[in-house]
């Protein structure tokens, strides 16, 4: 008889167990009537000299079981019959569940996104993502990429690695031309060793020879990336040996990139990659190879074996401090080794607070949820006293009871989990879709096992947390008075434990409340402070023909046609352009010289940042000129520049007077100030005034096309794309956008907050709720005796309510003064991401308080109600 | 034991084993009679014995058990390692008598 046999036929094993001991007792009995014992008698006496049939049945089965599965899957089974029979219980505490979970799981996809998930890598732990560290500066500034000569240095002297390959940091906006149109694609510059370095291998074809690397761009090879093969290329396994024109240069297809191999830098998807030998090829800056001071690649080294990360440390530090040492400014540049990681790691522990944050925030939601749970779990466990003395009358042991108990609180905290993954899979594209369109990076969250791993955990642990304390209490007690059906008044002491849950989870709700308060409104400050600038009716595109190998002179012209052709569409009222705008992630600063004004010790000028642009710039861009004019083309002539300042430089360097006409020197060239501007934000909507100033356009390459409209800003970007068909098919803009898009950017961080803090609030309000309700209507259940009697004392309706409400509030009360004193503590982690408003803000406070203590006001006047509709008769012939 | 001892003369049903082994001990082991079938159980389990449902003589539906190979082999080794230890207890409870073997 085999194991499966056997589970099929546990039926047949138990009715032949029970024919042969029914076997054995007729033939005793039989052989005790032969001794002449009356029939009743033998049967008596076989069975007492047989013993316990029913436990000597149940061994001899149990010899059979595998016994502690068989008797976890009874207790399942028990469990879901118990779970069906009060649907209601049951909906709630997973409902409650599902939703806690479910913010957990969402969250820790992230996290897991971000910070856990490996780069797809051979052997990663070997692997070692460098940088150079500024021992004397601090924060994330103090690290930095490679230049060319200094990685060149390393992967050739260092003792340490048996690899070292780099990659440039940036993701490369590329226009592949095909078909007679050009398309952005997203390009990737790699040392020829990166993919050996890395031990990928690909999915056809080859990657990159060391020659590759070592010569000049004789003929140009590239690496596609698996999905840009399957999306724009057919999967066409003749792709190998193919050219493709990136940029307005040839290159040969040499294989395709593994599908799992996406890049190992989070957010960029590269759909190629290419040597380093085509950087100048590529991204048009021919002096950037040879150049020991534009830092731009990131190392990665393979350990060898045997090498510990700190060794190879100290290393690359020797190396890194000799290219340095001849730097003027003193820099002491050590390297610095990480683990690899998508995320790099001098920003983890930037992106680990933000997570951590929001990790919290869901924490908080689930152990509201939990405590609903708990609060659950234990009010049905007194409605099943009776049950439960039963159970134990009959012989089952404390820890039999308990672990049904909590094969009961896991079953449904699995139910739970399930809920949540799904809730998870269903909102992480929308949260995805939080993040602006067109910021150009691509962010994967996939539920991968360490996802799976999270929620089931999670969901233990929540079981464990809600059903292990009902377990125990219901356990304790006497089993009499349960048996002899008394009714138990719930007294303080019995209620304890349920109210301190309460008080717990409006404590909890109302930190989370306010937290969420604050980023909302901060949200709202942020919307309405001012920018400088119109946030309406203006389209922006960026451009960049120098990619594709314009001129200067070919630059000048494409934007000069470009320009003319925008303005005279229909629906424009004028066009600019810009090399910079406000709020972007470029900045450039230039020396300013001014008499009478001392530079900052240590250097020759003061530093102030610098834009270069077009005529009409201002009054496309809806910037008041406040003195002075605008540019005009006059203003450029050899010898003599306008320059137009904004206010905050106007009041910093020239006090009460007017700077019309007066003269200064910008990166050793005189100018002279022909206008002031309003004052605008240029870095961060947070910030304290800054000096800026303008200066008339050059030959830049890459410039954004401002286009002010009288409304309908997308159909005015459809023209402008035709404009740039008829131009030039093969330049691609780099951006399209409304204003409106384009300040989803400086939002961003205040807008994910806002909101995911708004919805992670109301989720423990909504929890909370329940829970405070749920309590006080249990309490109206127990207590409808004594409502009964006294209302028929006299007690009116008015009476009866207040008596439960204040129950209610009480807690609520003590919840929320709780709450208070732990928000003052908590919110002060928010204050980084705030705008114009205190993480103390005492109306924030106030408010969220009242508004909680009204939620709670009405969840304890329902059931309250409910109460006083009792018909005192009724309740006391219950009885 | 006693039940593969009592088999290994002879198969048996469950009353049979029972009567035969309070026989063979003069009643001097008093045991609940129903503890032979957990016994049995593991034995089968343990593939020491075999039980086949027969008729017996009165005409009933029986099962009996029949010790197999292995449980031969397994008395065997059971009654050596009792000996032993029987011998054992002997020499410490009477140590100036040589053991029986």
């Amino acid at each position: 008889m085999n194991w499966l046999s056997r589970i099929f036929h546990r039926r047949s094993l138990s009715s032949e167990l029970a024919e042969e001991m029914q076997l054995h007792l007729e033939e005793r009995a039989e052989q005790l009537m032969g001794e002449g014992l009356s029939r009743g008698e033998a049967e008596q006496a076989a069975r007492r000299a047989f013993g316990n049939r029913t436990i000597l049945e149940e061994r001899s089965r149990e010899v059979w079981q595998w016994p502690t599965v068989e008797s976890i899957w009874a207790d399942v089974r028990y469990a879901l019959r118990q779970l069906r029979k009060s649907p209601g219980f049951s909906m709630t505490v997973i409902l409650s569940l599902t939703l806690g979970l479910g913010a957990t799981t969402t969250i820790f996809t992230f996290v897991n996104a971000l910070l856990l998930r490996p780069p797809a890598v051979a052997d990663a732990g070997h692997l070692v993502e460098v940088m150079e560290h500024n021992a004397k500066a601090s924060g994330i500034e103090a690290y930095m990429p490679f230049s060319y000569p200094g990685y060149a240095l390393i992967r050739d002297h260092n003792h340490t690695l048996s690899g070292f390959a780099a990659f440039d940091g940036d993701p490369r906006t590329v226009s592949w031309s095909h078909d007679g149109r050009g398309q952005m694609v997203f390009g990737q510059l790699v040392s020829s060793n990166f993919f050996s370095v890395l031990g990928v291998e690909p999915s056809i074809g080859r990657f990159f020879r060391d020659e590759e690397d070592k010569g000049g761009p004789g003929s140009p090879t590239a690496v596609i990336s698996y999905s840009f093969w399957q999306r724009q290329l057919a999967a066409d396994r003749s792709v190998l040996g193919r050219t493709l024109v990136f940029n307005g240069a040839s290159y040969t297809v040499v294989g395709v990139a593994p599908p799992s191999f996406t890049g190992i830098l989070i957010g960029s998807r590269p759909d190629f990659w290419a040597p380093l030998t085509m950087t100048p090829t590529l991204i048009h800056d021919p002096a950037r190879m040879g150049s020991d001071t534009s830092f731009w690649l990131f190392g990665i080294g393979r350990l060898k074996p045997g090498v510990f990360k700190n060794e190879a440390q100290a290393d690359l530090t020797v190396l890194t401090r000799s290219t340095h040492s001849s730097d003027p400014n003193g820099a002491v540049m050590d390297a610095s080794a990480f683990p690899i990681q998508l995320v790099p790691g001098p920003f983890r522990g930037y992106v680990a607070a933000f997570t951590g944050l929001l990790m919290a925030a869901v924490g908080l939601v689930l152990l509201i949820a939990c405590a609903n749970a708990a609060n659950l779990v234990l009010a049905r466990a007194t409605t099943r006293r009776r049950e439960l003395a039963v159970r134990s009358a009959l012989g089952a042991s404390r820890f039999r009871i308990i672990r049904q108990a909590l094969t009961e609180s896991l079953l449904l905290s699995m139910m739970g989990g399930a809920g949540g993954l799904l809730v998870a899979y269903w909102s992480i594209p929308a949260l995805l879709n939080l993040k602006p369109a067109t910021i150009p990076i691509s962010v994967e969250a996939p539920l991968d096992w360490r996802v799976f791993a999270f929620a089931f955990l999670a969901s233990l642990l929540s079981g464990i947390a809600f059903g292990v304390i009902p377990a125990l209490r219901s356990t304790r007690r006497d089993l009499l008075p349960a048996l002899k059906d008394e009714r138990q008044v719930a007294g303080p002491r019995r209620s304890g434990l349920r109210n301190s849950i309460v008080v717990a989870q409006i404590t909890v709700c109302l930190v989370l409340l306010i937290s969420a308060g604050l980023c909302v409104r901060s949200l709202f400050n942020a919307r309405s402070i001012d920018p400088g600038f119109s946030t309406h009716n203006i389209a922006v595109a960026q451009f960049d023909p120098g990619s594709l190998g314009y001129t200067e002179t070919q630059d000048s012209q494409f934007y000069q046609q470009l320009l003319e052709r925008v303005r005279a569409l229909p629906g424009v009222s004028s066009a600019s352009l810009s090399d910079y705008l406000p709020l972007g992630t470029s900045r450039s600063l230039q020396g300013v010289q001014i008499d009478g004004f001392a530079p900052p010790p240590g250097q020759d000028s003061i530093h102030v940042q610098v834009a270069y642009i077009a005529p009409d710039f201002f009054k496309t861009m809806g910037i008041p000129v406040l003195n002075g004019r605008d540019f005009s083309p006059e203003d450029s002539q050899p010898g003599w520049h306008g320059l137009i300042i904004n206010q905050a430089m106007a009041n910093h360097f020239w006090p009460g007077r007017n700077p019309i006409g007066l003269h200064l020197k910008v990166d050793k060239e005189p100018m002279e100030i022909v206008g002031v501007v309003k004052t605008g934000k240029y870095r961060s909507l947070g910030e304290e005034p800054l000096d800026f100033m303008y200066r008339q356009m050059g030959s830049e390459s890459q410039e954004y096309l401002v286009v002010r409209t009288g409304g309908g800003e997308e159909a005015v970007l459809g023209e402008v794309r035709g404009v740039i068909q008829s131009l030039d098919p093969n330049v691609v803009p780099m951006e399209m956008e409304s204003i409106g898009q384009y300040m989803a950017l400086p939002l961003f961080a205040a807008h994910t907050t806002g909101v995911l803090l708004a919805v992670f609030g109301s989720m423990a309000l909504l929890l909370a709720t329940i829970g405070l309700s749920g309590v006080v209507s249990y309490s109206v259940s127990q207590r409808t005796n004594e409502i009964g009697v006294r209302m028929a004392l006299g007690a009116d309706r008015f009476d009866v309510v207040r008596l439960i409400v204040k129950q209610g509030m009480r807690l609520t009360g003590i919840g929320i003064v709780l709450g208070l004193a732990l928000s003052f503590a908590a919110t002060r982690v928010l204050a980084g991401l705030l705008y114009g408003i205190t993480p103390g803000d005492p109306l924030t406070f106030a408010a969220v308080s009242l508004f909680l203590g009204a939620v709670a006001f009405i969840s304890c006047y329902v059931p309250a109600h409910r109460a006083a509709s009792i018909d005192p008769m009724k309740s006391l012939r219950a009885e | 034991m006693m039940i593969l001892e009592s088999l290994r003369r002879q198969p048996a049903h469950g009353y049979a084993l029972v009567q035969h082994i309070q026989q063979r001990s003069n009643n001097l082991l008093q045991v609940e009679e129903g503890s032979l079938y957990p016994a049995l159980q593991r034995l089968l389990k343990a593939k020491l014995v075999r039980a086949d449902w027969g008729v017996s003589a009165t005409n009933r539906r029986v099962r009996t058990y029949q010790i197999t190979a292995a449980g031969r082999r397994h008395l065997e080794q059971e009654i050596s390692s009792f000996e032993r230890m029987f011998a054992g207890i002997t020499l410490v409870l009477n140590p100036g008598k040589p053991a029986a073997n």
